[in-house]
């Protein structure tokens, strides 16, 4: 398994250099305590903690998975430790609401610290991740009381959270879920249903676990607009606030997966346990809504995790395996062969793994500021904007980056060579693991119709023209810097062919109601690839001023302007079939009777 | 998740409507002394049969099961040993041997199909008659007729099996580096020591003897590729009257932990002085191995595709029956909670993609199959030799192409089925697991890349290039007055165009700058790739297009429309994939290595 090192270095660069945080942090209402010198120092200390705790448990998390029993779920050797000095560390409150326990930090530099904890070990970072969700809709919608029985709770880290939403015959489609709430006596409700897919539904990690349950209530609307939410707790509160009797929730068995075997994928089975309302009534899928956009980015943290833990392995190995000389000659005479980092091909699987979790970097951080601003913004329009932006970027975060990170991945795994595919080397686990990504929390066909349909198509266009806008200006204002061009001209032209592109395929949309449907995956890619785009020249630039400057880092900043140059050269021409598919139409799609497919 | 079925319709059109196999095998003797169309027929019936029956039911718990090391001897998972016994008893290992030495001497086009079904139903397993065939091609074809007369009957009936031992823990890309050495004995014979690894089913209990064959050293031979030499080397040794012997001073040391193909043993195997023969001649080892390669390598192209056809089995049953949300044009279901998810057009695109691949795929794979077959039976020499051209043209593109969109397919499979795929009991993201092998074995694709580019392309000056551009534009212009034909053969000629413009672009860069292959290899075999399929989807409209009026079964019309989503939605990669190569290494090669 590569030893994971945080790319502090990386971090450093998209945070301050490229997005400037020192500015934006201090633009934020309440964001005091992120100075420099703090948020340094949280980043360095998490850094610590993932390379010397968590990166050692991630094989450790695969081989032995998690082990259910009547008595519940044993996590892997080490899980229940890290996660006590987790705890002890302060993380799980790390920008948590301070009224309730929290340090009140930006959320943006909660995702740093998830990435690093994610790149590291995905399945050990999914159980305080899910804490974060349950902590969020409590936070947003839960009453004084129930703050006070969970938040503070959730926010110590002592219990933990999940989210139960998908039930055997309903994943994608919740409006036809069928877990009931009825009402007691108490104002309380009773609980009745079957949940799979919970992920950290049943550990042995905290002293207790509030599930956060999406049901119905008895008349309920059908569809969508009769799902209300509720507060299940797995040990029923005492009056002192420990946790006390069982609640009638169980897990019935953990699933066996592909990947991410340290976490544990429950089958939940609720008899009449007992529940809390949170919320409105029948509004249970508006209020999850609320924060979905910062649970979808913590999911879009899988793809540059996969990219940037496939990177740093397959570097050592490129540099240390030594197969074949050189086209141009031996490079390594005295060697038996030449190290595979010479050859063209093993380069290009490098330089794409490269683009894609630099580039990921700078979406997340980018992604997560408009977060910051919908959450901390000095004003309302401010906060207005952040949340179109933000409701723009997330799914393509989501979609685009585990599905390009899972590419990454791959290619991790194949510059291994045979090694790849043995357990051993860890790349195989980085790639088994991936590939959930692009499934849960809305799949990428998911995630496609939610960005063209609801995002795009929805405001006339508005939300894209938010984004190329400010695309256009960044060109504008560089139009004439020579050493800029190379990517600025490319970067024009997509910004404009992405606006020719939506127009048409809305103009297709208003007389075929396919289209959407037809086109949306390959819009969302387009949409991911110009997006990497803009960010790949803003890194050149910043690199190449840096050089201009005179700097002691000659090394890095090159690296940045021939990755950016790798990208535009090699990546971004993707977008040239994307455009081509994406306007083919629904009649391809459709024509094909469904008896057809079965032959 | 659906039971495997083989694709019999499609592979009788393949075989029959589009190529007309039997017409190719009725004008090379040899093969027409042993097949005609009946005995097809009957062999693909009775292969669907076995691979369906007897192989398929076995691939989801062997997988759970794994197989077991214990002190040198590997126990395969429950069921495995009756079912190789079922193989042997039916003669399918020596489906397309020497009938000289037992083979049935059945041409790779129909062997083709079968080694699709095993595949497709469990690849774990079927790599074991896979390695003993390519062992039993190498012995065949450079075997002193001793060694073929001791070994081959026994291997072509599959009472024992073969093991290709090349690997070794420093060298696998690279073998002109390898250091196991053979020293010669007074009797003739050679004691082989060093150690091999990733020795797929190297040890095992499926079969009384298992006949590896070594690339080593010999004393004193030249570095690099040009020493090494292959040696035939038994489990047991085997007596003058056949019976076998004692043992030979070599075992399994352990088996590898691995992502898929769980079921096949992938085994370190420790040579102490073990005694072999010398297959062929001193130091000419790895051209002996080159000349089974072709068929190794499009066999395990051919894996590409069986574990992409069950994955479309798989999903698109699901599709069928998984009710979620509604049609955008209104309910189609609606006595219904919701309507099957195949109304969407996204699971559409996903499901019309896989078919896409795996119905071009398996044409492809059968039009290289065609050119073995005219390569190895013609009696004319200009028709063998341009055979062989194209044979060398398109190993390395069925290779690595259909490897790579037969895991993009089992990936796509997965994706149909949510959540559900990614767990085990589905079987789909098992698919995935055993069929990213096939992207590194027996070359990696990066490597398929360099020996298309490099060595095929650039090295014969586009001369082999040729050979295929001017198969299409033959089919084109005979072509062009079919009306039916005519929406695909304008863009189908713009892709030929396309790739013969990047074709020559890189020959020409490739004679200043020495890394112009390898920066554009892994991009043109693509475009290489996607344009063949464009030629299989033109011909199989070809074939289906004047039965489709009045067809009912519905096979017919959704071959043109499968053909129509091909052109439409996945021939534009060739676009990009161009842009690409003909940005040059420069981008590549800038960093210096601490850079990157």
């Amino acid at each position: 398994m590569p030893d994971y090192k945080a790319p502090l270095r990386d971090i450093k660069f998209v945070m301050t250099e490229l997005l400037n945080s020192e500015q934006h942090y201090a633009n934020l209402e309440g964001a005091e305590d992120a100075t420099p010198d703090m948020v340094d120092a949280i980043i360095q200390e998490g850094a610590k903690f993932c390379e010397q705790v968590l990166s050692p448990l991630n094989r450790v998390g695969d081989i032995e998975g998690c082990v259910w029993s009547q008595d519940g779920v044993k996590t892997p050797t080490g899980f229940k430790e890290a996660y006590q000095q987790y705890v002890d560390g302060g993380w799980p409150s790390m920008t948590a609401d301070p009224n309730y326990g929290g340090q009140g930090l930006p959320s943006s530099l909660g995702l740093v610290m998830s990435e690093m904890v994610g790149t590291c070990n995905w399945s050990f970072g999914m159980y305080p991740g899910l804490s974060h969700g349950a902590t969020n809709t409590i936070e947003e919608h839960g009453t004084e009381e129930q703050k006070q029985t969970y938040l503070t709770k959730l926010i110590s880290g002592e219990w933990t959270g999940t989210m139960c939403l998908t039930e055997p015959h309903c994943g994608s489609d919740l409006g036809t879920l069928r877990t009931k709430a009825e009402p007691s006596a108490d104002g309380t409700y009773a609980i009745t249903g079957t949940k799979i897919f919970i992920s950290a539904g049943e550990h042995d990690m905290a002293d207790n676990i509030v599930h956060i349950v999406l049901a119905r209530l008895p008349g309920a609307p059908e569809g969508t607009k009769g799902i209300s939410l509720f507060i299940v707790p797995k040990c029923l509160p005492n009056e002192d606030g420990s946790a006390g009797e069982r609640n009638a929730v169980t897990c019935g068995s953990i699933e066996h997966k592909m990947g991410i075997h340290g976490n544990a994928t429950c089958v939940m089975n609720f008899d009449g346990a007992k529940g809390w309302l949170i919320g409105p009534e029948n509004k249970g899928l508006n209020c999850m809504f609320t924060f979905m956009n910062v649970a979808r980015i913590g999911t879009a943290i899988q793809g540059l995790g996969a990219a940037e833990l496939g990177f740093q392995g397959s570097l050592t190995y490129a540099k240390d395996r030594l197969a074949m000389r050189s086209l141009s000659g031996a490079k390594n005479p005295e060697g038996i062969a030449d190290p595979i980092i010479v050859h063209p091909d093993v380069r290009r699987m490098l330089l794409t793994q490269k683009a894609v979790a630099e580039g990921a970097r700078a979406l997340i951080y980018l992604t997560a500021q408009q977060a910051d601003v919908v959450q901390r913004g000095k004003t309302p329009e401010e906060r207005k904007a952040a949340d179109e932006a933000l409701g723009f970027l997330t799914p393509i975060a989501k979609a685009f980056l585990t599905e390009i990170g899972y590419e990454a991945a791959n290619l991790g795994m194949q510059v291994y060579g045979g090694h790849g595919f043995i357990a051993e080397w860890g790349m195989e686990q980085n790639v088994r693991d991936a590939r959930i990504g692009m499934i849960y929390e809305g799949t990428t066909g998911i995630q496609a119709l939610d960005l063209l349909g609801r995002k795009v198509l929805m405001t006339q266009g508005e939300s894209l023209k938010g984004f190329t806008k400010q695309v256009h200006v960044f060109c504008k204002e560089n139009a004439d810097n020579e050493q800029l061009k190379e990517f600025i001209e490319p970067l024009a032209a997509i910004n404009k062919e992405w606006g020719d592109l939506t127009m048409k395929i809305g103009m297709t949309a208003m007389k075929d109601r396919e289209e959407v449907g037809a086109a949306a995956v390959d819009y969302l890619m387009y949409s991911g690839y110009a997006v990497f785009a803009y960010l790949w020249a803003r890194m050149a630039k910043v690199a190449l001023d840096k050089m201009a400057e005179g700097t002691s880092e000659e090394m890095f900043y090159n690296a940045k302007v021939q990755t950016a140059r790798f990208y535009f050269k090699r990546l971004l021409p993707r977008t040239k079939t994307h455009a081509e598919t994406m306007l083919a139409g629904s009649a391809s799609l459709l024509d094909m009777p469904e008896e057809a497919f079965a032959i | 998740m659906a039971d495997y079925q083989a694709p019999l319709r499609d592979m009788r059109f393949v075989l029959n409507e589009v190529f007309d196999a039997p017409s190719l095998w009725a004008s090379l003797p040899k093969i027409a002394e042993n097949v005609d169309p009946d005995t097809a027929d009957a062999i693909l019936e009775e292969a669907g049969k076995i691979t369906g029956g007897v192989l398929a039911p076995l691939n989801r718990e062997a997988d759970e099961q794994g197989c077991k090391w214990n002190d040198g001897e590997v126990t395969s998972p429950e069921g495995f040993k009756e079912a190789y016994q079922t193989i042997v008893e039916g003669g399918w290992n020596g489906l397309g041997g020497n009938p000289d030495f037992g083979g049935m001497g059945m041409p790779k086009t129909l062997v083709a199909q079968f080694e699709e079904m095993m595949q497709g139903a469990n690849m774990a397993f079927g790599l074991a008659p896979m390695l003993t065939a390519g062992a039993c091609l190498a012995l065949d074809a450079h075997g002193s007729q001793e060694l073929k007369e001791k070994y081959l009957p026994n291997m072509y009936s599959g009472v024992w099996s073969g093991a290709m031992d090349l690997t070794e823990p420093h060298a696998g890309t690279d073998l002109g580096i390898i250091r196991t050495k053979a020293e010669p004995n007074d009797d003739g014979s050679f004691n082989v020591t060093g150690t091999k690894i990733f020795i797929t089913w190297g040890e095992h209990d499926l079969a009384e003897n298992i006949i590896h064959l070594v690339l080593a050293k010999l004393p004193d031979a030249p570095k690099g590729p040009k020493g090494i030499s292959m040696f035939l080397v038994p489990k047991f040794m085997v007596n003058d009257d056949g019976s076998l012997g004692e043992r030979n001073s070599f075992s399994c040391g352990s088996i590898e932990k691995k992502m898929g193909i769980k079921a096949s043993a992938t085994c370190v195997m420790n040579f102490d002085g073990a005694k072999g023969w010398l297959v062929g001649e001193e130091n000419k080892g790895l051209a002996a191995m080159f000349t089974m390669m072709n068929y190794e390598r499009l066999g395990v192209g051919i894996q590409g595709i069986g574990a992409a056809e069950a994955s479309l089995q798989n999903a698109r049953e699901y599709a069928n029956d998984r009710i979620q949300s509604r049609a955008p044009t209104g309910a189609q279901q609606p006595e219904k909670a919701a309507d099957p998810i195949l109304v969407h057009p996204d699971v559409r695109r996903m499901l019309l993609t896989m078919k896409s691949y795996v119905e071009g795929g398996r044409t492809f794979s059968t039009y290289v199959a065609q050119w073995l077959d005219i390569s190895k039976y013609a009696e004319d020499d200009e028709r063998r030799q341009h055979a062989e051209g194209m044979v060398a043209l398109l190993t390395p593109v069925a290779k690595a192409f259909l490897t790579d969109r037969g895991l993009e397919t089992t990936i796509i499979g997965q994706q149909v089925f949510g959540g559900h795929g990614f767990i085990r009991e589905w079987g789909q993201e098992q698919l995935v697991r055993d069929c990213r092998i096939t992207q590194i074995y027996e070359g990696t694709n990066g490597i398929q890349a360099m020996d298309l580019m490099g060595r095929k392309v650039v090295g014969s000056q586009g001369k082999f290039y040729e050979l295929f551009a001017q198969d299409v534009a033959t089919f084109i212009e005979e072509n062009s007055s079919d009306a039916a034909l005519k929406p695909y053969l304008e863009p189908l000629a713009a892709a030929l165009e396309r790739l013969s413009d990047v074709t020559e672009h890189v020959i020409n860069q490739a004679g200043d700058n020495p890394n112009a292959i390898g920066a554009a290899a892994v991009d043109y075999l693509d475009m290489f790739g996607y344009t063949a399929l464009a030629f299989m989807w033109a011909k199989s409209v070809k074939a289906a297009a004047p039965k489709a009026e009045g067809d009912t079964s519905g096979f017919y019309t959704g071959k043109l429309k499968t053909a129509r989503f091909y052109f439409d939605r996945l021939l534009p990669k060739t676009v990009s994939l161009a842009e690409g190569i003909r940005s040059g290494s420069e981008s590549m090669m800038a960093l210096a290595a601490n850079e990157i």
